[in-house]
């Protein structure tokens, strides 16, 4: 009975319109938001790490590349070597540093030195056709929909500084005769290039986005049969010559209008200088994308990954 | 023999392997490709990648892999053995594997930014692990007897590696045994065992706390045959002692009064003993509880220890690795009750939850995900999916998505959507590029520095009758026109009355529509009654002669389930061998689709497939574009064209974008 009457008296005295009952009432009001508000800040990470993209077709050696970067800056290995890969299916990051001036490698232990370092994202994507998406969608700025979603929150806040498009000198070497290897590399690079071109374009705000330079990195260099750095630049650029026209001259895709076609005007699918015969990476310039070719290799003995990992330093 | 057992993350990072005979990457990256990626070998919800022993094995050039999956963590376990060899420990070996790596590195793998994962000591528990599921196997082979019991079984366990006592040995020590006890005869008789189980020297207690032995995880029939194997390894002191233990899993346990002159006086009465589970398949709770029990008893028995080899270092890790084990196997049913209790238990849990439907970072779970799931399922249906596909579809993305958290303020509706819009993108993107122009350069005009020679370029399209096949050839032909080929048409429609005439036309018209712009086509037909794959071979051999660039062969209509028909597409795909096999599906069809597509792909003969599909009458059913996605799920062969119209010029590339945005899109 006393428990009943006690129930009764809370509920009548929390029904009064007394001061501590409003007080407490407004206290609710107002903290509920900001708690709300603290709780999904703790759940959704908040990081803005400037980000380097990997791109490439599968099997030129990305995700080697990342874990060359990564683990060469554990202080136990003695010389850096990249961890067995094989097909990815998801995209991987990786946290590294560089100090203020740019002029460390990757195998240095910043902290040991002293310096202060500057942190970026080294995101690895899939190269396999089915999985391009990842890339492209980074690429245009959209929010990718990832299974895992580790890897995707860090990415979507991450600033995006620059591509490195890793292309397998080796295999570009024989590709006359069977593979076409050639082929599909330049074709992918051209979708990354394109896609680049048109987000220049499309801003719609007065703010250029940043751009967004582009290394191609002819891997594999290691290998006798792999082409040097000038003559996969040539090869690919007039492989991206030819895609560049026979893809003007294909069909529409489908879904598109006849009431659309005005709208889009043919320069906006043409990669580089419209109307241009030959296509030049330096072409690209004009879209604030600069392409640089440097070759080097992730495993055995050649020039290495230096050059690539400076060119990233830079840019960061 | 094993070749090499690798762990890895989806993002292709090897974490851990180990290689006995060096396998070529390729395998395990072609496996990778097929399985993971492509899905090609997966029938119908078959498998949910957890467990080895479900997920059928890959097999690739002279190399089988078997494989296990850990979703929430994004690791591949694979062992990769010669196809000759037939080892049916594997799965075992792979799961035991998987156990364990999770158990010991899981927190390491949930990291973010990072792919490094310290497992250099997993080498002993991998030589452990395969050390023991060897020598089990192994003695199961010699061991007649024992093999009786069940040959996969024996697969789980055992700690012993040494080949069997002769049975002389283990006879003594029965009989020692016997001597002590009244009238034992051997372990098939029921009653009597339990006397078996009393050592002759009463110091020995310690063989009685013997009864799980480390292995609790296991079913008893499990345990039963890992006991008939440990059986003769031991010494003869120890193994009938052990051996009862057999016997005595088969019945349940009795009380037993002990009489004065120290025989044993079982009591049927109701004490009840026996606190185990009745039998494997018990309740969840049971399970768990049985789980929970033999696993604190391993801890004592793991003060006995075996004496394999007198190795003690060996043991410990042994033992830790059957304390990993079977925690991980008590920790499956346990989880599976406590989600259930969560559920409908707290009314606050509840409320929480269906706040977090809202909200978001709701973890989702199979219950919340049937509804959403059924709904979507029933939209692919009135897109015209087949159903055979749809559920396909449904089954893959609610894999992915159990245990998948939600965003903010997303609910689990659109999360679903998000999914399987993901889904069907990676389901229609083609593997490799399919730009029809660059090829026929290359083919029909390669650049100087190729070692091939300039041949013309052959096309031939098939179908089921009235698809449409010559409407869309023309199509194609007009499209090359315009890109200004040499294009032949070839006539290998040699059966139906009007079918070269129909062709005819289609050519007057189409010259008649380029002529100014320079293409040039021309027809090649020998009438009605031909064998239509000689008439196509002689096509191909003209048109090389007269520096054509392009051969398009039109065949006959054929019903997919017709076998005489069918088979007269292997003849044409040997004698015409064309560049490209294109097929023609209308979009009108419903579940026939998959049939159509598969019976198709298969027609031309091993080695042979389809290259691509057309897609023709799209612009008659609007939204309902689902024919494409079973096509596209019963063959993994890419969609080359859209058929949106009546004229020559309503051909279209297909867009994946476009056709996910139709099926998705509600109205």
């Amino acid at each position: 009975m006393t428990a009943m009457d006690t129930l009764k008296n809370a509920l009548e005295a929390s029904l009064k319109p007394t001061p501590t009952v409003m007080l407490v009432g407004l206290a609710v009001v107002l903290l509920f938001p900001v708690l709300l508000h603290f709780i999904l800040s703790a759940s959704t990470p908040y990081n803005t790490l400037p980000s380097v993209l990997l791109v490439g077709p599968s099997g030129a050696g990305k995700t080697a590349l990342l874990t060359l970067y990564e683990r060469g800056l554990l202080p136990k290995t003695e010389k850096p070597a990249p961890a067995q890969t094989h097909t990815s299916q998801t995209p991987a990051s990786v946290e590294l540093a560089v100090n203020e001036d740019g002029t460390s490698s990757f195998r240095d232990d910043l902290d040991a030195s002293g310096s202060t370092a500057k942190k970026f994202l080294l995101v690895d994507t899939p190269g396999h056709a089915k999985l391009r998406r990842f890339a492209l969608s980074r690429l245009r700025n959209i929010p990718t929909t990832t299974s895992t979603g580790k890897t995707s929150k860090a990415k979507k806040d991450s600033k995006l500084k620059a591509v490195v498009f890793v292309v397998d000198a080796a295999a570009l070497a024989d590709s006359d005769g069977r593979g076409d290897s050639l082929a599909a590399t330049a074709e992918y690079l051209y979708e990354v290039l394109l896609a680049l071109q048109k987000r220049m374009g499309s801003s719609q705000t007065s703010r250029m986005p940043s751009s967004v330079p582009v290394l191609v990195a002819a891997n594999k260099l290691d290998l006798f049969s792999a082409l040097p750095a000038a003559l996969v630049k040539s090869q690919l650029e007039t492989e991206i010559g030819r895609i560049r026209k026979t893809r003007s001259r294909g069909l529409l895709d489908s879904g598109v209008g006849a009431d659309d076609l005005a709208a889009t005007e043919e320069s906006d699918n043409w990669l580089g200088e419209y109307g241009s015969e030959k296509f030049t990476f330096a072409q690209m310039l004009e879209f604030y994308t600069e392409v640089d070719v440097i070759g080097g290799n992730v495993a055995g003995d050649g020039p290495g990954a230096d050059k690539w990992w400076k060119w990233i330093a830079e840019r960061i | 023999m094993l070749d090499t057992f690798e762990i890895l993350t989806t993002s292709g990072v090897v974490l851990w392997s180990r290689t006995y005979a060096s396998v070529n990457p390729s395998v395990i990256n072609h496996f990778i490709a097929d399985v993971l990626i492509e899905e090609k070998s997966t029938a119908a919800g078959a498998n949910d990648g957890n467990s080895a022993a479900t997920n059928p094995p890959y097999k690739h050039e002279q190399h089988t892999l078997r494989w296990a999956l850990v979703k929430e963590l994004n690791i591949i376990f694979v062992a990769v053995y010669r196809s000759l060899l037939h080892l049916s420990w594997i799965d075992k070996l792979v799961d035991n594997i998987k156990a364990l790596f999770v158990s010991l590195y899981g927190d390491q793998l949930k990291k973010p930014n990072t792919t490094i994962v310290e497992c250099v000591q997993f080498d002993e528990y991998f030589d452990q692990q395969l050390h023991e599921l060897e020598g089990a196997r192994s003695k199961a082979d010699d061991a007649t007897d024992e093999a009786l019991e069940s040959r996969d079984d024996t697969a789980l366990g055992g700690v012993g590696e040494e080949p069997p006592l002769p049975p002389s040995l283990a006879f003594r020590g029965r009989a020692q045994n016997d001597a002590a006890k009244e009238e034992q005869s051997a372990d098939s008789t029921p009653i009597m065992t339990p006397n078996n189980s009393r050592p002759n020297t009463p110091g020995g207690s310690h063989l009685v706390v013997a009864k799980a032995g480390p292995v609790a995880k296991m079913s008893r029939r499990a345990k039963k045959a890992q006991n008939a194997h440990l059986a003769p390894a031991s010494s003869g002191d120890e193994a009938p002692a052990r051996r009862s233990n057999t016997a005595k899993a088969t019945k349940p346990k009795r009380g037993r009064k002990w009489d004065a002159d120290g025989l044993a006086d079982v009591d049927d009465g109701d004490v009840q003993l026996d606190y185990s589970a009745p039998n494997a398949v018990a309740s969840d709770s049971d399970a768990s509880a049985a789980g929970r029990s033999t696993a604190v008893e391993e801890v004592d028995a793991s003060t006995w220890g075996s004496k394999t080899k007198g190795k003690f270092v060996l043991k410990d890790l042994g033992d830790e690795v059957q304390s990993i084990l079977a925690s991980a196997e008590a920790k499956n049913p346990a989880t599976k009750t406590d989600a259930s209790a969560g559920l409908v238990g707290s009314g606050l849990s509840t409320i929480g939850g269906l706040f977090r439907n809202f909200v978001g970072g709701k973890v989702l779970t199979k219950e919340d995900l049937d509804k959403a799931m059924k709904g979507m399922e029933e939209h692919l249906l009135k897109k015209n999916v087949a159903r055979e596909a749809a559920v396909r579809l449904c089954e893959g993305v609610q894999k992915e998505l159990v245990g998948v958290k939600t965003g903010s303020f997303e609910s689990i509706n659109a999360r679903v959507e998000k999914a399987m819009e993901a889904s069907l993108t990676k389901m229609l993107t083609p593997t490799s590029s399919l730009d029809l122009l660059r090829e026929i350069d290359s083919i029909a005009a390669p650049p100087v520095t190729s070692p091939n020679k300039a041949r013309p370029y052959v096309m031939s399209i098939v179908g089921v009758n009235g698809v449409g096949k010559s409407t869309n050839l023309s199509k194609i032909c007009f499209f090359l026109l315009q890109n200004k080929y040499k294009v032949l048409i070839a006539a290998g429609d040699t059966f139906r009355s009007g079918a070269v005439e129909q062709l005819a036309v289609h050519v007057r018209n189409l010259k008649e529509l380029t002529v100014r712009e320079g293409g040039q086509v021309e027809l090649y037909q020998k009438g009605y009654g031909k064998d239509a794959a000689t008439v196509a071979k002689d096509a191909v051999a003209f048109a090389a002669q007269e520096g054509f660039d392009v051969v398009l062969i039109d065949t006959a209509g054929r019903r997919h389930n017709d076998q005489r028909l069918m088979s007269s597409l292997e003849k044409f795909a040997k004698l015409a061998r064309p560049d490209k096999i294109l097929m023609v599906g209308e979009a009108l069809v419903g579940t026939d689709s998959v049939a159509q597509a598969r019976n198709f792909n298969a027609s031309f003969g091993p080695g042979r497939s389809l290259d691509g599909f057309i897609i023709s009458k799209c612009d008659t059913v609007g939204d309902m574009v689902g024919a494409l996605v079973s096509i596209v799920h019963a063959t993994n062969v890419p969609v080359l064209f859209v058929g949106v119209g009546q004229h020559y010029s309503d051909l279209r590339n297909f867009s994946v974008r476009w056709a996910v945005e139709k099926l998705l899109s509600s109205s």
